[in-house]
């Protein structure tokens, strides 16, 4: 073998790495950071909302407002990065030029998923830490004004009281909330990236994608409702059978609100949660790579 | 790799089959897993929001579709700022209609039974006590009382949603107490809260002082008061006392059991 | 071992909710040998473009065979060895020239300070060191076709295939290209040339192909291919008139050196349009 050529590498970590770097760097220059901007204004614009409320419910519209946004964010994000990233690169042609060097498709793919994954991460971290900044703020003022009205209060009475507001802002749960939202981001980037092999355009694929959401946060209740109530006929047994087969029952990753009004959620079931999530991002990665794999450019 | 590679590329249908074959597949894997995970949910108490037909009616099609859609805290909260604005402007039955739909939406959170709760037994029923519109008393009595079982009822329910913690059974019990003056029933209510392991010690200290009022359970109260007394000086706060030393009279305690309070560690009303 | 090697080649596009299909390549078959530049000509829709699509692994063949150095076009090992200039810049804008070619070098497999010295060496070679810190949507179209260029040389590769290097290029980039594509002949790098501009393929091509509707209708050596076979060409040093008159008798009957004996040629445009136009 001619030294200056070193053996094809069947699986390269680097050549992943190259393609998801450069994803990130693509989704980066486009400036999608910007809309953090956003975020952070409208967790400012909430506390001047909010201020006949008392601690107690200021709290939970903090946390139920950062969470929710950040959960139609990295959604949002998931999903209108991840159904740009192959149509562009087929008809720009730069898919030819990468594929016409010894990369296989299969890395080719995985290196776009993870660019985006990337990006969703960092967005989430840094939406996380601003949440988290607002959440110590109000809690300080929380714990400054008890202060201030528990003057006749024994001290143990005000420990106890500043005990509860720390309890009831910042929970284990809470970080749990925070990876439950990636996760069902990255489940919707890789089944964006798998509408995407074989849709005609990035608008039919965001459409399509969409209605995935709506079907997959249905399916339980539809499911419910129709074998609850109707007496089903065989067709809409089949039909429903159908539905549960293909679409992702969302409701699972939907934890976030319960976990808000303070349910805490077992490492346990949480665990269980990611772990299914994680299993999803890998079957639609999978059967991604099987059609675009077939593909003719 | 490659000649899977090659096979789909050169069989459309073979890929297709492939696809579809691993979708359904996986499809049929993890229902099961799903619906025990589902069910393990349910035992933990998440997924107990009721998003029936009902409710649908009542906060319209966006609302239902944005709660279906994971946001419904954003939409539970979004209706308790207006059951805000109604307070301020006193319209109770809004105000009510609200809550039942909040507490529909986030059964598990207790700030919103709680308050729910509060707005109705406290705050309506005194404007009820209040309102001039009604001439006579005896119907603002009435509408002051149903307030008082509205506020019963809806902390009940939150019961019903949150058996695994005390919060709203202790509220439940101040209700009992301070608005339909039912003793026994507000025992009841103390002492189950006071079994939870993160209760606060004053539960079961509240549930000797209302069993204490409870006609025909004096001598239970009394036992249980002692009890509690002899726990040590932590417990022996001026209310205890006062009860204390209420039931040794009307028990007629023989001298010699009864324990010795003096006046100045009763409190001042007395 | 031949660079390139495609053996009955067929492509068959089918038309959705037709009968009919396309057939884009129809048994084709042809060598590359190594060190050799070939142009592989055609009029637009001939099958250029889907050969070399098929050669570089891009597209399947319906059937036939290609290889590069002895490995199947399918198999990602093949492309160790080939650089690609495809016809129009296909790169990221959003790039900077240097950052294109680390790109590109990173999925070759080159990492480091190998990796900056091979940049470095190719943006010199192209003459792109002072906008390599310029992003690519700010770069001309020659501009686009020399880091198009140096993306192809990246990993050394002993096979080129380029598409239209000199489309839309001024004359002097365009002789520049020329000049670079003949001083890799020199190294022994083979080359798969497709272009439309016939003049310059004359100029560097050793061999060439012309498809005409899928169908391969003329192949072999440039020189071979556009004599004209019935004449024949004689010059002659110290040749008096009379011995003109001679050498057309008898030949060998001469003072007359023959230098050398050559068939006349006309121009490769008049060969190519009467080839093809005799298959409609």
């Amino acid at each position: 073998m001619d030294p200056a050529h070193p053996e094809h590498i069947f699986f390269s970590p680097a050549r992943i790495r190259a393609i998801a770097g450069n994803t990130l760097l693509e989704l980066v220059r486009l400036k999608v950071f910007y809309f953090l901007l956003i975020f952070g204004f409208l967790l400012i614009g909430l506390g001047a909302v909010t201020p006949e409320f008392n601690f107690q419910e200021q709290f939970q519209l903090l946390k139920d407002v950062s969470l929710g946004a950040m959960s139609i964010f990295t959604w949002l994000l998931a999903v209108l990065a991840t159904a740009m990233l192959l149509p562009k690169d087929i008809e720009d042609r730069t898919l030819y030029t990468i594929l016409a060097k010894p990369i296989p498709r299969f890395e080719y793919l995985l290196g776009k998923l993870l660019g985006v994954l990337l990006l969703i991460l960092i967005s989430t971290l840094v939406m996380s830490a601003v949440f988290a900044i607002a959440l110590y703020g109000r809690q300080q003022l929380a714990i400054s004004e008890t202060i201030r009205t528990s003057a006749g209060a024994s001290a143990d009475q005000i420990q106890d009281a500043i005990r509860d507001i720390r309890a009831s802002t910042f929970t284990y749960s809470l970080i749990a909330a925070v990876v439950i939202i990636y996760v069902k981001a990255a489940l919707f980037a890789a089944l964006t990236l798998f509408i995407s092999t074989f849709a005609s355009s990035w608008i039919f694929t965001i459409i399509v994608t969409f209605a995935c959401y709506f079907i997959g946060s249905l399916q339980g209740i539809a499911r419910e409702v129709w074998l609850g109530s109707v007496s089903t006929g065989p067709l809409p047994r089949i039909f429903l059978a159908i539905i549960a087969l293909i679409f992702p029952d969302l409701q699972l990753f939907n934890l976030v609100d319960d976990i808000v009004a303070g349910n805490s959620i077992s490492m346990l079931l949480f665990g269980k949660t990611v772990a299914l999530g994680g299993l999803y991002t890998c079957i639609y990665f999978l059967v991604a790579y099987f059609v675009f794999t077939g593909k003719e450019l | 790799m490659y000649s899977l590679e090659k096979s789909f590329r050169s069989h459309p249908w073979f890929r297709f089959s492939a696809v579809a074959a691993l979708v359904l597949i996986f499809g049929a894997i993890r229902l099961p897993i799903e619906s025990r995970l589902n069910a393990e949910y349910r035992a933990a108490f998440f997924h107990g929001a009721q998003l029936n037909l009902s409710l649908r009616q009542q906060i319209g099609q966006t609302g239902f579709l944005a709660a279906l859609g994971g946001f419904r805290a954003a939409v539970a909260d979004y209706l308790w700022i207006q059951a805000h604005i109604d307070w301020t402007r006193t319209e109770w039955g809004k105000m009510l209609l609200i809550f039942n739909n909040v507490t529909a939406l986030q059964p598990r959170n207790l700030m919103f039974w709680d308050m729910s709760a509060w707005h109705m037994a406290y705050n309506a029923s005194a404007f009820a006590m209040q309102d001039t519109r009604v001439p006579r008393m005896a119907l603002r009595l009435k509408h002051q009382h149903e307030d008082f079982l509205i506020g019963k009822d809806l902390l009940e329910r939150g019961i019903a949603n949150n058996p695994d913690r005390y919060k709203l059974r202790e509220s439940l019990a101040t209700l009992l107490r301070d608005k339909l003056q039912d003793h026994c029933a507000a025992a009841v209510q103390f002492a189950k809260a006071a079994e939870f392991p993160d209760a606060p010690t004053y539960e079961i200290r509240f549930a000797a002082y209302e069993l204490s009022w409870c006609p025909g359970h004096e001598r239970e109260a009394y036992n249980e008061l002692l009890r509690l007394y002899n726990m040590g000086e932590k417990e022996r706060l001026p209310t205890l006392l006062s009860r204390l030393k209420s039931l040794q009279e009307s028990l007629n305690i023989p001298q010699s059991q009864r324990i010795n309070i003096p006046e100045n560690q009763l409190p001042p009303h007395h | 071992m031949t660079a390139i090697s495609i053996q009955n080649l067929t492509k068959v596009y089918p038309i959705p909710f037709r009968r009919e299909r396309i057939i884009a390549v129809r048994n084709l078959s042809l060598d590359v040998e190594p060190g050799q530049v070939y142009g592989l000509l055609g009029p637009n829709g001939s099958g250029k473009s889907t050969t070399m699509k098929i050669v570089l692994g891009l597209v399947s063949p319906s059937a036939g065979t290609t290889r590069i150095f002895g490995r199947d076009s399918h198999e990602v090992e093949s492309r160790e060895e080939v650089g690609f200039l495809p016809e129009n810049p296909y790169f990221y804008k959003f790039l900077t020239g240097q950052e294109t070619l680390d790109f590109y070098g990173k999925i070759c497999g080159i990492r480091g300070a190998k990796l900056r010295e091979r940049t470095a060496e190719l943006l010199a070679l192209v003459g792109l060191e002072q906008a390599r810190d310029r992003r690519l949507a700010g770069y001309s179209k020659g501009m686009l076709q020399r880091i198009g260029l140096a993306q192809a040389l990246i990993q050394q590769p002993r096979l080129l295939v380029l598409d239209e290097p000199t489309a839309g290029v001024d004359p002097a980039g365009s002789r520049e290209i020329r000049d670079l594509i003949l001083d890799f002949k020199k190294r022994g790098i083979t080359v798969l040339l497709c272009s439309h501009l016939l003049s310059q393929v004359q100029e560097i091509c050793d061999r060439i192909g012309i498809l005409h509707k899928g169908v391969l209708v003329r192949e072999g050596r440039l020189e071979d291919l556009i004599s004209i076979e019935n004449q024949t060409e004689i010059i002659l040093e110290n040749a008096t008139p009379e011995l003109l008159a001679q050498v057309n008798a008898l030949l060998t009957n001469s003072g007359a050196r023959i230098l050398a004996e050559r068939k006349p040629q006309t121009t490769l445009e008049d060969f190519f349009l009467e080839v093809t136009s005799s298959k409609n």
